[in-house]
């Protein structure tokens, strides 16, 4: 199992040389996570970029972790010699701070900050481009962030068509007809 | 007094058989391409639903006088383009108004619809009719040389320039104009469809893409007319083509058997082939048409 | 002509059949509907048979058919699509997401019910519809025409404003011109 790892535990430790601060393990073949402080993103990404050859940025994607009061953003690389999903994470606080501006490394993260800026309200030091994107109007809080109560907002801006009030969970009532019971595995999906 | 009688008579009967041969037509080309494609097809006579519910529209939105008038343009231009073409050889109603000269006049009166039609999908301010008008203009000078060198062709070799004359001629030497001037008549055959605008020269209504053209603002009674117009219009083009080349016909029955054959051409080529771009279209009408065009030329003055 | 009531039912007859017979179609291909025109469209389903035809533009469209979830950005290109057709006017609402939202109907950006915004003549349901459903709510709205039912269009006419208040609660930036037939 071990040396099947072995370009991934190098890629790890190439990468905790250079940044001291930074924590990460190997999740599976090909897929590398690393966790770091966000002053120290532009460095890792020129890094992987210029030096190990992460030329490929797949994807960019935030999570809301309201509990901790912080947003997750995630960078995610990917070199064509290697083979090897580079998953870079970090925090950065909900309210008062942003994140720096990468679009000058990889062009195309422009589109996905304006998104993560529109749809989160995380702000990008330095960035180009018209506040509204995808969104046309809107002047709630931003719509993927937790504390906006989707359920809320639409039962007071569209209709709802009588008879799905309830939102039963339908498998029940299916079962209420034959008598059966809902097996315990499936239990944990159940709505109530 | 009597002749004058018959004469108005005779225009109407003509346009009425127009309208219905050339929906009929319309028709038969959908549901031909229908079965080519291995479906069923709507019925033969759908084309005459189409037009009564367009005109059963309650509202018909249009942006100004000029567009108002380019349907009735389109549709003057088909009823007296079809008035000056001798439906039939002889006979008492479908002869119409033939003086001599008559091919120039012709020639004329095939571009002007297409003018006022320029004219007024130029004043629905949408961007696709603006294209849609360029292209159709390219494309008419694409057809049109190859078309007029033709007719010049014939109009040169048999020093007449009226189409009873040419059918006159014709019906003496006993032969028609398609073998006696063959190169004429291949020239004016690959220009044709052009002129019908079916499949790879629909580039001025290219629904998927220029989202119909300058048709795209006009809607309801505007485009009944228009559809009307388009299927006299077809059996003009058709008519024309059989009284110049294929020797006219002497009663309806004929006529209507050579005009569906000849338009049968444009049709099946148009079922199974792609749409040209612009300067294909006249790159095509530039080369092989144009080239016959000049040998027909040629071999008329010498 | 003489308007009495045996002439105008023989004129609405005539008028209604040929409405019938031959509806051009505007698809407004939102969502995942989109996929099921073309082979309705197409040989192996044939909605020629029942004259139906595709139009390239809403003027000269009879039927406007939306085919899955409506965003309210797109909702704003709709009721312009659907004001700019002329009337006589249907609309053919496809899938549970027009009906109430379907698997979209606790979502920030999409519509639940789509015959609050513009009048739907046929819903058809199903989560899509497949293109044998899809035919057979054409025939009901052929039939609906042939019977002279299916008057959306004037329902829009008389309840512009009813209509208006629902559009503009969510659209909240209004710029479209005013509706004036
Ligand atoms: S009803 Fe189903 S198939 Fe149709 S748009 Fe909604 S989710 Fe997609």
């Amino acid at each position: 199992m071990t040396d099947t790892l072995n370009k991934e535990n190098k890629l790890l430790e190439v990468l905790k040389e250079e940044f001291k601060l930074l924590s990460g393990k190997v999740k599976r073949s090909r897929r590398v996570e690393v966790v770091i402080e966000n002053e120290q993103i532009i460095p890792i990404l020129l890094f992987a970029k210029e030096r190990l050859n992460y030329i490929h940025f797949s994807h960019m994607s935030c999570v809301d972790w309201i509990e901790e009061g912080k947003f997750e953003v995630i960078y995610i690389l990917w070199s064509p010699e290697e083979k090897i999903n580079l998953l870079i994470k970090t925090k950065v606080a909900r309210e008062g701070e942003d994140l720096p501006n990468i679009d000058f490394i990889w062009r195309q993260a422009n589109t996905y900050e304006r998104e993560i800026r529109e749809m989160y309200g995380l702000p990008f030091d330095g960035l180009v481009g018209r506040e509204e994107f995808i969104l046309e109007d809107w002047d709630e809080i931003p719509p993927m962030r937790r504390d906006f109560i989707t359920n809320e907002y639409v039962s007071e801006t569209y209709f709802e068509r009588e008879g799905r009030e309830d939102a039963k969970d339908v498998r029940e009532q299916i079962l209420g007809r034959t008598d059966e019971k809902l097996p315990d595995f499936a239990k944990k999906y159940s709505r109530d | 007094m009597e002749d004058i009688g018959y004469k108005i008579f005779g225009a109407f009967l003509t346009t009425v058989l127009a309208f219905v041969v050339g929906m009929f037509y319309g028709g038969f080309r959908r549901k031909i391409i229908a079965r080519i494609q291995n479906r069923v097809g709507p019925p033969v006579y759908q084309n005459f639903l189409d037009v009564m519910k367009l005109l059963s529209k309650k509202t018909a939105v249009h942006h100004g006088i000029m567009q108002q008038l380019a349907p009735l343009w389109l549709i003057t231009m088909s009823i007296v383009t079809l008035m000056f073409i001798p439906v039939l050889k002889d006979g008492l109603f479908f002869t119409n108004l033939n003086f001599s000269g008559d091919i120039i006049f012709l020639l004329y009166m095939m571009v002007f619809g297409s003018l006022g039609m320029a004219l007024g999908a130029g004043q629905t301010g949408n961007p696709n009719s603006a294209i849609g008008v360029t292209r159709g203009l390219i494309q008419m000078v694409g057809f049109e040389i190859p078309w007029i060198m033709a007719l010049v062709a014939l109009m040169v070799q048999y020093k007449t320039t009226s189409v009873t004359g040419l059918l006159d001629i014709q019906s003496q030497s006993g032969t028609w104009m398609m073998f006696s001037s063959p190169f004429a008549f291949i020239a004016a055959l690959l220009a044709m469809p052009g002129m019908f605008r079916y499949s790879p020269f629909d580039i001025v209504g290219a629904p998927a893409e220029l989202a119909s053209g300058p048709v795209s603002e006009f809607g309801g009674k505007y485009l009944s007319l228009m559809m009307t117009s388009g299927s006299i219009f077809a059996f003009v083009k058709l008519t024309l083509i059989v009284d110049l080349f294929l020797g006219g016909a002497s009663n309806l029955i004929e006529l209507v058997i050579k005009t569906f054959i000849l338009y049968m051409y444009p049709v099946l080529w148009g079922a199974i082939s792609p749409r040209f771009r612009t300067e294909q279209a006249v790159k095509y009408f530039w080369g092989w048409p144009l080239f016959f065009g000049v040998i027909a030329l040629a071999f008329a003055t010498f | 002509m003489a308007y009495d009531n045996n002439s105008q039912k023989i004129v609405d007859y005539i008028q209604n059949f040929a409405r019938k017979h031959s509806l051009f179609v505007l698809a407004y291909g939102t969502g995942c509907g989109a996929i099921e025109i073309p082979p309705t469209m197409t040989s192996r389903y044939d909605a020629e048979r029942f004259g139906i035809r595709g139009a390239a533009t809403p003027r000269q469209a009879d039927v406007l058919l939306i085919t899955g979830y409506l965003a309210t950005k797109t909702l704003k290109r709709v009721i312009r699509t659907y004001e700019q057709m002329q009337d006589p006017k249907y609309v053919i609402a496809f899938g549970s997401c027009t009906i109430n939202g379907g698997m979209y109907w606790d979502s920030y950006n999409t519509i639940n019910m789509l015959d609050k915004y513009i009048p739907v003549d046929v819903y058809i349901n199903g989560c899509m519809p497949r293109p044998e459903a899809v035919i057979s709510g054409f025939v009901k709205l052929q039939d609906e025409i042939q019977a002279g039912r299916a008057d959306g269009w004037k329902k829009y006419q008389d309840n512009l404003e009813e209509y208006r208040a629902n559009q503009k609660k969510i659209i909240k930036n209004w710029t479209m011109p005013d509706f004036n037939w």
